[in-house]
Order: structure tokens, then sequence, then C-alpha cells
């Protein structure tokens, strides 16, 4: 999977065209000129989001309808796609070799990965983005796994909305775990697939995992169901109906589903600690990035390539020490676009590198 | 104050009752109405009437009427020995249209969805279960419940729900298949569907 080309109108403040090479990628220039939303636009041109905003009608230049990202993707020796997203208003359209597609198809075209500060959510935020980042792992390798996390999240708000209102109509627990009866099937049925895919992808994870790759901690991580201790886990569908026929009480008095795939995370430890709570915030960097190789490894095993690799302000993020580690493990591997605004980056790493010197959004002539 | 006279705002208001119609629909609709000739407006309201007069629930089976019971209900060449479980009207069309379903039918106006508040008491299931015993059902036992529910989350916990009531009463209950839709190629098929077309293959 390689991205040759990137031509963009009006998005954000960048226009033009960047031919890009097929190993590392340097985006440089000073901070305001515009080198992040490049790297955005690639993003969006792959994943049809953006990793700044929600609300695409702001990534539109200002006083203008609409803004065009167009990429030219080599899929073989004879093979290009040209892909096409389109911000008009609210409305995106996603085009291959000049014909509409859905999302559903588009979103197979192209890969991409993104290391940036809002990517640190996985080692220092809430379980939440660590089971994000499981999930969207899964679904690069295993795409119907889109419907299952729908379907539970689904069920999850049904019953919670019904927790609540038999909370407010005071319904005894016999009537309530008979309302619930048909939600926990189904829930006992989703939550089983997505906690097996979770522990063999985190399976997979740790059979490519560059444990050291940085330097003397080792990183660990090991799935956490929210159900241990409480039984038998390699029965899983057992034990979660058993705790939820149990916990119905519990269920209806906090008005939330307790129980589930929801509650579970993903534990990351350096040296046996916890890296949320006692890693440094140089060390929680290097576990992210030896996460995301794993996450770029495990992709490459199913589909023989690689997914693009973005770094944004690189050189904030990482010391020179493991830039450079980073950079020869990704050789000949990703095609990788980085972000910096350091000349002495570019003296140090450019030698093999395209650089792209941007000023007012624009390639510099 | 009102953006329109008092009763072009209430024609509006009642426009977006309907679902699937928002502000700028219901203005929209409203507008043309305005602009109707006044016995093409007549012939609507009729129509409103009539169908409101004229159709009501069959009383054995849900199903939206001129004559109760309805015409499927009260045939004569109908399999009375199975039943077939459906959320609206419109699903019954559907099936009707294969034209191997000789079975009767059920309509349950719905499907569990606690969070637009419906529970099992706002799905039309209670005059299900006398159906099942044979002096309610001209003589004839019912053999087979097929569960025809759309395949959601909602409908899967209607199907569950009816299903955990239905076993205790001996009768044979099943689920309509989901997966391949006939006559297309594989390579047109999303791949959520693929897999459950997979999951759910069958012996040959």
């Amino acid at each position: 999977m390689l991205l040759e080309s990137l031509d963009v109108q009006n998005f954000r403040n960048i226009h033009g065209k960047l031919s890009f090479g097929k190993n590392l990628n340097i985006i440089f220039g000073e901070n305001g000129q515009g080198k992040t939303n490049w790297l955005e636009a690639v993003y969006l041109l792959a994943t049809t989001k953006s990793f700044k905003t929600q609300r695409l009608q702001e990534a539109v230049k200002f006083d203008e309808e609409l803004a065009i990202i167009r990429g030219s993707v080599q899929v073989s020796a004879e093979i290009r796609h040209a892909l096409q997203v389109a911000l008009q208003g609210n409305t995106k359209t996603l085009t291959v070799n000049g014909k509409k597609e859905t999302i559903h198809r588009y979103l197979g075209e192209l890969h991409a990965v993104v290391f940036n500060s809002d990517e640190l959510e996985i080692v220092r935020g809430t379980p939440d983005a660590r089971r994000k980042f499981l999930d969207g792992g899964i679904v690069s390798i295993y795409p119907p796994f889109v419907q299952t996390l729908a379907d539970y999240n689904r069920v999850i708000r049904q019953k919670n909305s019904l927790l609540q209102s038999a909370q407010e109509s005071g319904f005894s627990v016999e009537k309530v775990a008979e309302l619930l009866e048909p939600w926990n099937e189904q829930l006992i049925h989703l939550a089983t697939r997505i906690y097996k895919a979770r522990i063999r992808y985190v399976e997979r994870l740790n059979e490519t995992l560059e444990k050291k790759l940085f330097g003397r901690e080792e990183i660990a991580i090991r799935y956490a169901s929210s159900l241990e201790g409480k039984g038998d886990l390699s029965d899983y569908a057992a034990l979660l109906t058993e705790r939820l026929n149990l916990r119905v009480q519990a269920e209806l008095a906090s008005g939330h589903s307790l129980l589930g795939t929801h509650r579970d995370d993903l534990e990351i430890n350096f040296d046996g600690h916890d890296l949320r709570k006692y890693g440094s915030s140089g060390q929680q960097r290097s576990a992210l990035l030896i996460l995301q190789l794993a996450t770029l490894t495990v992709f490459y095993s199913q589909n023989k390539e690689y997914p693009l690799f973005l770094l944004d302000d690189i050189d904030a993020e990482l010391d020179y020490k493991r830039i450079g580690q980073l950079l020869e493990f990704l050789s000949d591997k990703t095609q990788t676009l980085v972000t910096t605004s350091k000349e002495s980056f570019l003296e140090r790493f450019g030698t093999n590198a395209e650089i792209f010197t941007i000023e007012n959004g624009a390639l510099k002539t | 104050m009102l953006e329109y006279s008092e009763p072009v705002a209430k024609l509006i208001d009642e426009f977006k009752r309907l679902p699937g119609i928002g502000h700028k629909s219901a203005q929209r609709l409203a507008f043309y109405i305005l602009r109707r000739p006044e016995a093409e407006v007549e012939k609507f309201v009729e129509a409103l009437h009539e169908v409101k007069e004229k159709i009501v629930f069959c009383s054995v089976c849900n199903n939206l009427t001129d004559v109760n019971p309805c015409m499927y209900c009260s045939s004569p060449t109908r399999d009375r020995a199975q039943i077939c479980i459906i959320e609206e009207p419109y699903n019954l069309v559907a099936i009707e249209k294969t034209r191997s379903y000789k079975g009767l039918y059920h309509i349950l106006h719905g499907s569990l969805s606690p969070i637009r508040g419906v529970g099992p008491d706002e799905l039309m299931l209670a005059n299900l279960f006398p159906r099942l015993m044979p002096d309610n059902n001209d003589g004839v036992e019912v053999r087979e419940v097929i569960i025809a529910t759309n395949p959601t989350t909602e409908g899967e916990a209607t199907a569950n729900y009816i299903a955990r009531l239905l076993k205790p009463l001996g009768v044979r209950v099943t689920r309509i298949a989901m997966g391949m839709p006939v006559g297309s190629d594989l390579e047109f098929v999303d791949e959520v569907t693929m897999d459950k077309a997979m999951a759910n293959r069958h012996e040959m």
C-alpha cells in the first residue's frame, strides 16, 4: 500500500500537491504553516475521519464551499486507485477512480495509523481509549467485527434505558429479571464474541511486541476482563450468564449495565508496573509506539502489506535516540510521514528521506 | 410569535408528527396542500377518514383489515397449523410475495425497544396464546410458530422473548434464516452478511 501523491484544494489552509516517497517522508515547516493539516488530509483520505475534529465542515477553508482531497494509491505494480474525499457542508462524498463508493467499500482502500498527542490517551487515559484501540485493530483485520460492536453497543443502550425506566416505575427485581432476559441473551452472545476477539488480538500483539525496542524497561500487555476473579473465564458465556443472573438487583439499583466487555481494560505494564499510573511521559510515549508498531505488524501478517504510519510533531513527542531506533525499525516496512519544525531533524534523519518544506499551506518552491 | 398564521402553523405541527417528517418537510407539505384545489384536498381528507373508519385490527392476527377476521385468518385454503410472527403489516406483504408460505400470521405492531418505550406490554402479543389451542383455531393444532422479526438487536430481543414464552407450551418455534440474498453474486455481498451466511451454512 503506497500513497504516491496527495492533491488538496480548500482544506483548512493547505493546497497543492505532494508526491510521496515509499519510505520516509518529512513534512517540514515553521509552526502554523499547515504541516499537521497535510497529515490530517492523508488521515482523512484513508479513514474519512479527522484526528482533529468531529465536525468536518470546520475543515473546509473559510469562505469556500467545497474541499477536495485526492490521492493516488499504488495497489500493485500495474494498478493505481484514485481516491477522493469531497467535503461540502455536512456531506462527505467518497469516490474511487471517479465512481462514488459507500463508506463500507471505501474504507478498504487505504489504511493509516497515526501517532500524535491525542493517541497518548491509549496509554494514559481511561479504559475506553484502550478498548477503542483494540477494537480498531480487530476491525482492520476482520471488518465484520464492526457489526458485532455496533450491535453490542445498541444492546447496552437498550438495556440501560430499560433499567432506568424500571427504576422510575419501581418494578420488582423478578419483573426486571424477566424483562432483561431477551437483552441479556444477546449481550452474552455478543460479549463472548468481543471477549474472544480481543483476547486473540492481544495474543497476536504480544507475539509481535518489540518489548525492549526503546531501552531497558520491558513492556507487557494483558487483556483484563472485568469478570476476572469471579469464576472460570475459559467458559466466558457461562460465567457472564451466571454473573448477570446474580447481579440483577445491583444493575437495577444503579440503572446501568454493570457486566460485559464494556467494562474491560487492557493492562499495560513496564517492568511489572502500571504504565498509566507510574510511567514517565517518555515511557508512555515509548509504550504507545511499541503498541502501534505491533498493530502495524499484525495488520501486515493478515494483509501482507503495511498501513501508512503518520507521526505528527515527531520531535516534540520523542527524543532523537528513540526516533533513530524507530525509523530504523520502520525502514523498508511502512511508508512513513512525519512532521517536524526542526532543521536539526532534517540534518540527522533527512538523508534517505523525501523532504517537503511547507510555507503558507503549500509546498515552498 | 408564530412564524405562520395559526391554521398553517397547526397543519405544519400535524405533519411533523408523521414518521420521517422533519420541520422543513412539514413546511413543504403544508404549502403544497395550500396550493391544491379544494376538491383535491377534500379527497385527501376523505381518504384519511375512510381509512380510520373502515380499517380495524383483525381480532385474530392483528392485521389491518376492512373485514374481521381478515382475509388470511378467514381463508379456508391457508394452513392453520403454521403461524408466522412479524413486526409490521407491511412485512406480511413481503412474505406473501413469495407465494410459498401458506400459513397464518401474527402481527406484533412493533418490536421491543426500551429506548422508544416499547416493552412486552406494548406489543400485540397477548392474543397469540389463545390461538395455539385447537378450540380457537378451527380444531387445528398449531404445529409451528415461525418468528420473522427483523434481524436487528430489537428484532432479536423480541424473538428471544417470544421463544421463551412459547417453548414451554411444546410448540415448535423456528427463526427465519439470515444470510445471502438470492440471485446476487458473492462478490457483491457485504462482509457482515457474508459472515452470517457462513455461520448459518447447512449440510448438503
